[in-house]
């Protein structure tokens, strides 16, 4: 008896239709400014907060989030060390998670995050609150262009994160804050 | 076996007839706002139909593309499965919890497990299956399938959630506040997240070239449940494939917009690799896919992205609520597709249209959705699946239009009949369907054929 595997396979030939090509895509430029970035992230529900350089990222951090206690970060000392073995009930605590971000995408307000930089690939959307930290050099104005430039392919999991985590799953009264991070501030330099 | 036909579903939808006029504007801002969000998009009909023609150049080498997409996902450490059917795809995820001795599973979004049933298997064989889609989470907890595929509990009102909240979770009764009945679903799913042992998801887009699999959320859900959990499995159907990561750039740009008028999705996660020590699953389902394929009239149903948009503008639609169409997905895509699941059960969703073309016009693939409808009505037909009232019908009409005297004749008797029958007669609604909640036209004096002969010549 042929396996599932071989029997799908061999329906899949038997009744693909005449080949057609396969377009090229071309790169649709458009506006790659802050401007239109921020814009668009608000209209999400996200925000966009600048910071004069990378050092003062600590303490626009405490600023920004005078309340948080536990910090997870890559980028300064955190208050919370997390790596890829931190257990699932000490995840559940963070308040606040400092991220690096790859790229930013004006058209829509996606920042890509791989998990190189996510420390724990829960991290993201477990935190209560997220910050993520872009330089502006590395805004592309739409998805082609992202996708031309993701550094290391879709590494082993990554993610465009486009605001906070929402839904409008009740009578499509839009709540932001279902499951992943309550509120998102993409950190500029 | 009889069915029960969509009209006849619909029927139980429109008793409330306010909450039909809710349902129908609703859905009718969310095509409203979908518009606002493409118009805003320049290139954006280059962009369909790039994403028409990569889906066509797909499906048109699709063994290949399974044959690399498996290739490069076992190389990245991810265990291949495939599946004919539903039973082979629900058996292969009860093995997979089996083999980890798990009981907790959590589930995002996935039209392709509810295709197969896999809930009512898996908890039949005492596995505990939480939706965590904020939607399917309550519709799940009331026992209803969903009505939308992007909207799952778009039939219910708030007041329905606040009870379902109030039976399930013991929030306050009488609660309605949508932030409040989120916020505790929030707390009520964090618990289910973190003890989560097996995570199931479905698949947007699956990459051919990277072995990557793209889901795509607003809540979060999937990327809880999946990077907490120590085994993650993902389903997708045979036609989630695209050849390259490259052309999720047309995908993403299309994806959102068309669906909610969103820029994008919150979260477009990419899965290629498992942690190490950690476990992912992919399972390939066919489930009639390729039959579909070897069909050359309906084989562009299998290029859908399940964006929603037809159904959204769809009149009939939002008018008549999911649940009348009785299959996983309905609207316009589900009566093209489900026919080649069951063509008797589903004989009445090719006639659930008024072939406005509204959903071919809005679809992001291009899909020629309305014309399929009215070429799955001649099967149907053929097949002798029409209700033996609308077959006579059709019949007579069919003459009657083929010939100008009788059509003349029908007319003068027509616009007599109106004026001199009682109207208990000419509203009969059992006679006539249209007089259910309609009036009928004033019956004019005179044709447009005896009109026009009146007429003075044109001069030559």
């Amino acid at each position: 008896m042929s396996t599932a595997r071989d029997r799908i396979l061999a329906a899949a030939r038997a009744n693909k239709p005449a080949e057609t090509p396969l377009p090229t895509v071309p790169d649709f430029w458009g506006d790659n400014s802050l401007e239109r970035f921020s814009t668009v992230l608000a209209s999400i529900g996200g925000e966009v907060a600048q910071l004069a350089s990378l050092s003062d990222l600590e303490t626009t951090v405490h600023k920004l989030w005078p309340e948080a206690k536990l910090i997870a970060s890559s980028l300064f000392t955190p208050t919370l060390r997390i790596d890829q073995h931190t257990p699932t009930d000490v995840l559940a605590d963070v308040d606040l998670a400092v991220l690096p971000v790859e790229l930013g995408v004006a058209e829509n307000g996606a920042v890509w995050l791989p998990e190189a930089n996510m420390l724990h690939r829960a991290l993201p959307t477990v935190t209560q609150h997220l910050a993520l930290v872009l330089d502006e050099r590395c805004l592309v104005a739409t998805m082609h262009q992202a996708y031309a430039r993701l550094p290391d392919g879709p590494g082993g999991y990554g993610m465009f994160v486009a605001g906070p985590s929402k839904t409008a799953d009740i009578e499509q009264s839009l709540v932001i804050g279902a499951h992943g991070a309550r509120s998102l501030v993409v950190l500029v330099y | 076996m009889s069915y029960l036909t969509h009209a006849s579903r619909a029927e139980a939808f429109t008793l409330d007839h306010e909450r039909t006029s809710w349902h129908d504007e609703t859905l009718w801002f969310v095509r409203q706002k979908r518009d606002k969000a493409v118009y805003a998009v320049p290139e954006f009909q280059e962009l369909r139909n790039l994403a028409s023609a990569i889906k066509d150049h797909t499906l048109s080498r699709l063994d290949e593309y399974l044959a690399q997409f498996e290739a490069a996902a076992q190389a990245n450490g991810v265990r291949v499965h495939w599946a004919a059917n539903a039973a082979e795809h629900n058996a292969i995820v009860l093995d997979i919890i089996r083999a980890r001795g798990a009981t907790r599973v959590v589930k995002s979004k996935s039209m392709l497990t509810e295709e197969c049933h896999l809930n009512p298997y898996l908890i039949k064989e005492g596995i505990e299956v939480i939706d965590t889609d904020l939607g399917e989470r309550i519709i799940q907890m009331r026992d209803e399938p969903p009505s939308h595929i992007v909207l799952p509990a778009i039939h219910l009102k708030k007041e329905d959630v606040g009870a379902t909240f109030f039976k399930h979770l013991g929030t306050a009764e009488g609660l309605t506040d949508p932030q409040q009945l989120t916020e505790a679903a929030r707390q009520h799913l964090r618990a289910k997240f973190l003890a989560g042992e097996v995570a199931l998801t479905g698949v947007n887009f699956a990459i051919a070239e990277t072995g990557s699999v793209v889901v795509c959320t607003n809540e979060g859900n999937a990327d809880l449940g999946a990077s907490l959990a120590p085994v993650h499995v993902a389903s997708m159907g045979i036609e989630k494939l695209v050849p390259r990561l490259s052309d999720l750039g047309v995908f993403t740009r299309l994806l959102a917009r068309s669906a909610t008028g969103q820029p994008v999705t919150t979260y477009t996660s990419h899965y290629t690799k498992p942690v190490e020590g950690r476990e992912m699953h992919i399972i390939i389902v066919d489930n009639g896919r390729t039959q579909q394929l070897g069909r050359p009239d309906f084989r562009a149903s299998l290029k859908c992205i399940r964006c929603g948009a037809c159904m959204n503008t769809c009149p009939v639609y939002r008018r008549s609520g999911g649940h009348s169409y009785d299959f996983t997905v309905p609207g316009p895509i589900g009566s093209i597709l489900s026919p080649n699941i069951d063509l008797k059960k589903h004989s009445t969703l090719p006639f659930a249209s008024t072939l406005c073309g509204s959903c071919t016009d809005v679809c992001p693939v291009k899909i020629d959705i309305h014309v399929q409808l009215y070429k799955w009505r001649q099967i149907v037909s053929e097949a002798n699946h029409l209700p033996t009232a609308k077959k006579l019908g059709l019949k007579f009409m069919g003459r009657l239009l083929a010939s100008p005297t009788a059509f003349k004749v029908s007319g003068m008797l027509g616009r007599k009949g109106l004026r001199l029958l009682p109207y208990g007669l000419t509203h009969n609604k059992t006679v006539n369907a249209w007089a259910i909640a309609r009036e009928l036209p004033e019956p004019p004096k005179q044709s447009f054929r005896e009109w026009y002969a009146q007429q003075a010549q044109p001069a030559t």
